[in-house]
């Protein structure tokens, strides 16, 4: 009988055949590590927190007057409201966690490179689209952070020049934060997963095309695959055990550590509170910002650390495969941008005051730096390396990844 | 790659830790307690704050048939609510207009001051027991100088040990009550997690015996 109904749903829709393709007979790298684990990750996050959301949504008011009762109404009188809200907010930096995981994964092991640049930009775009929706769900609780830190972050649009006023204006949909931005602010934030949704699609018919890259950073599209289902998938679920018991225990037993204090406190327009800070996870693009003492530039600056990231398939010109793994020099530029992040972290954290100064621009500068030098010391490192000895079956790699574009490119 | 983890963790804490240490000397130094959790202390808490913070403090998130949920029995509820609904919330004696008054402003409500402050309970309870007599003779607090809130507990009259203890355990009391109201369902929430990751720690490891075993027919070739 469901032989029948399957034969019956194969004629006319291509099930079989697209379980087949992309998941029993998906070819996958044998030797992924468990690095690899974060793109699944990542998607069980955005369910967490689309199905968290739209419960959330159901007791939910999204107006000036009533958003901060609502959401207490939630933790204190909603059936288990308390577990879908923390839930909500400790998935909300889960996601920064481990989307922030998955492109250090990928920039370590060069998994940018072609032929997955487009990978990498859909990925870049997913970045943008969840750091937008995090900032406007995080105005929803109308607690004071939320409402001081919207009113910041829109105020920082009056940079535009000559329509600076306006862009504002139209942004928050009255001359401060206020109902009219909460309202459209909630709307957004109900639309932008489904985009999400739709771009993570296209993230991984892009993945299906080119197959998962993997730490020796070669091709090994037909040499040393596995099906993706069973050994994938059993690899995955177990990867999502191992979160799940990290996250519950945020959940559960320190829900509040993503919390900033001052947001149990209602949105008062009359009172700045002393120091205002926005969510860990934009801490480091925050410190650039601060760090350039003007304020075009610096929205400027902090715009393109965000977007720079999409231009390392052009940045890396080093045609040694394998990411940092046979390239000392990338290896230590890896280590200090991970560094330097976690320095510009803490300086957005603390009110700016002289030596904290200092030390932003210094990290700003070199967060800079390290891109823009990128092109020349990846290519000066080729050559360094290749002079000094590659290991012959690194150069081996390189003869027949040389091959394989060559060939690519008779075909195109 | 090891290295590369083993190096990032090393800056990882050196970087929290320069945190932490810097943040210890910009800010008064708190009074840390642990919170006694019990319903004797939440009972006891419940009467001081009935007594003295709700003449001039509101806890507009509890009702009192919230306290019902806390432990108190009937009897004890129906003593402190008087006439009033158990659907009300608990509402200060004081009204808005004397606060104004007294104070210039109306003291902010106490439902989610245990959550709303850093480290809430402990600095509830270093406020309330830091008060002291400056040199000018006024009674100020260090931990919120210029602080329009009196002294309520008494700490600069009762100065004597066993009369600071009695204020002391009356000020951890008043600590367990507002911890609790500020997260009613905490304790419905701590015993939950325990069966949660339980379950979820037996289950990874299936899956991970499930995984060692399905790879391990790679081996066989
Ligand atoms: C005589 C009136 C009065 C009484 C009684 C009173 N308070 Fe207050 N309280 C105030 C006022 C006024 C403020 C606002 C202080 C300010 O902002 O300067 C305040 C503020 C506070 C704050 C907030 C401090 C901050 O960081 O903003 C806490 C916590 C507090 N009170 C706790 C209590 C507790 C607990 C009690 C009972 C033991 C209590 N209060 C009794 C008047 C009172």
């Amino acid at each position: 009988m469901a032989g029948r109904i399957i034969d019956w749903i194969d004629q006319r829709f291509p099930l079989t055949k697209f379980i087949k393709h992309e998941l029993t007979e998906y070819p996958t790298p044998r030797n992924l590590s468990y690095w690899w684990n974060f793109g699944s990750l990542a998607g069980i996050v955005l369910v967490i927190q689309i199905v968290s959301g739209i419960f959330l949504a159901m007791h939910y008011k999204p107006d000036a007057l009533m958003a901060f009762d609502s959401v207490e109404h939630i933790m204190r009188n909603v059936n288990y409201g308390w577990l879908i809200r923390y839930m909500h907010s400790t998935g909300a930096s889960a996601f920064f966690i481990v989307i922030y995981i998955h492109m250090a994964r990928t920039l370590f092991y060069g998994s940018y490179r072609a032929p997955r640049e487009l990978m990498w930009w859909t990925g870049q775009v997913l970045l943008l689209m969840l750091m937008a929706t995090a900032f406007m769900g995080y105005l929803l609780p109308w607690g004071q952070m939320s409402y001081w830190g919207a009113q910041v972050i829109t105020s920082l649009f009056g940079a535009t020049p000559f329509i600076g006023d306006d862009v504002v204006r139209w942004l928050r949909g009255d001359f401060v934060v206020g109902d009219a931005t909460l309202t459209r602010f909630f709307a957004l934030h109900y639309l932008f997963p489904f985009l999400i949704v739709g771009m993570v699609v296209i993230h991984l018919v892009a993945l299906h095309m080119v197959k998962s890259s993997n730490p020796s950073g070669i091709n090994l599209a037909d040499k040393d695959n596995i099906p993706f289902h069973p050994y994938y998938t059993i690899k995955d679920l177990f990867g999502f055990g191992v979160f799940f018991i990290v996250f519950a225990y945020f959940v559960f037993y320190s829900p509040n550590t993503f919390i900033e204090a001052d947001n149990y406190e209602p949105a008062n327009p009359l009172k700045t509170p002393p120091h205002i800070v926005p969510e860990w996870y934009f801490l480091p693009f925050y410190a650039i910002l601060r760090a350039i003492p003007d304020l075009l530039g610096g929205v400027v600056a902090m715009g393109v650390s965000v977007v720079i990231f999409a231009l390392m398939p052009f940045l890396d010109r080093s045609r040694i495969p394998g990411g940092a793994k046979y390239r000392p020099i990338y290896r230590v530029m890896f280590v200090l941008f991970v560094i330097d992040i976690l320095v510009l972290s803490y300086v957005g954290l603390k009110p700016p005051s002289g030596s904290l100064v200092i030390v932003g621009q210094v990290a700003t500068f070199v967060y800079f730096s390290l891109f823009t030098l990128l092109p020349f010391i990846s290519r000066w490192e080729e050559r360094w390396l290749r002079k000094k000895g590659l290991p012959p079956e690194v150069e081996e790699l390189i003869r027949q990844e040389e091959e394989e574009a060559a060939k690519r490119g008779r075909r195109a | 790659m090891k290295q590369v983890i083993l190096s990032l963790v090393i800056v990882v804490l050196g970087v929290f830790g320069a945190a932490g240490s810097q943040a210890g000397t910009t800010e008064v130094a708190l009074k840390p307690i642990k919170v006694d959790r019990s319903l004797d202390s939440l009972r006891r808490g419940a009467q001081v704050v009935f007594d003295t913070c709700m003449r001039c403090h509101s806890l507009r998130y509890i009702t009192y048939r919230d306290l019902l949920d806390m432990g108190l029995s009937k009897e004890e509820v129906d003593t402190l609510r008087g006439d009033r609904g158990l659907g009300e919330y608990l509402q200060t004696t004081m009204p808005p207009s004397a606060a104004k008054f007294h104070f210039g402003m109306l003291p902010p409500d106490l439902s989610l001051m245990a959550k709303a402050r850093k480290n809430g309970p402990s600095y509830i309870y270093t406020l309330l027991t830091s008060y002291e007599e400056m040199s000018n003779g006024k009674i100020d607090n260090p931990v919120f100088p210029g602080i329009r809130m009196p002294d309520i507990l008494n700490v600069t009259v009762e100065t004597a040990p066993e009369e600071r203890a009695v204020v002391e355990q009356q000020a951890r009391d008043v600590v367990a009550f507002l911890e609790w109201a500020a997260d009613p369902r905490a304790q419905e929430r701590r015993e939950l997690g325990v069966y949660v990751i339980v379950y979820l720690v037996i289950l990874t490891a299936l899956l991970y015996w499930r995984k060692r075993k399905i790879w391990s027919r790679l081996d066989e070739h």
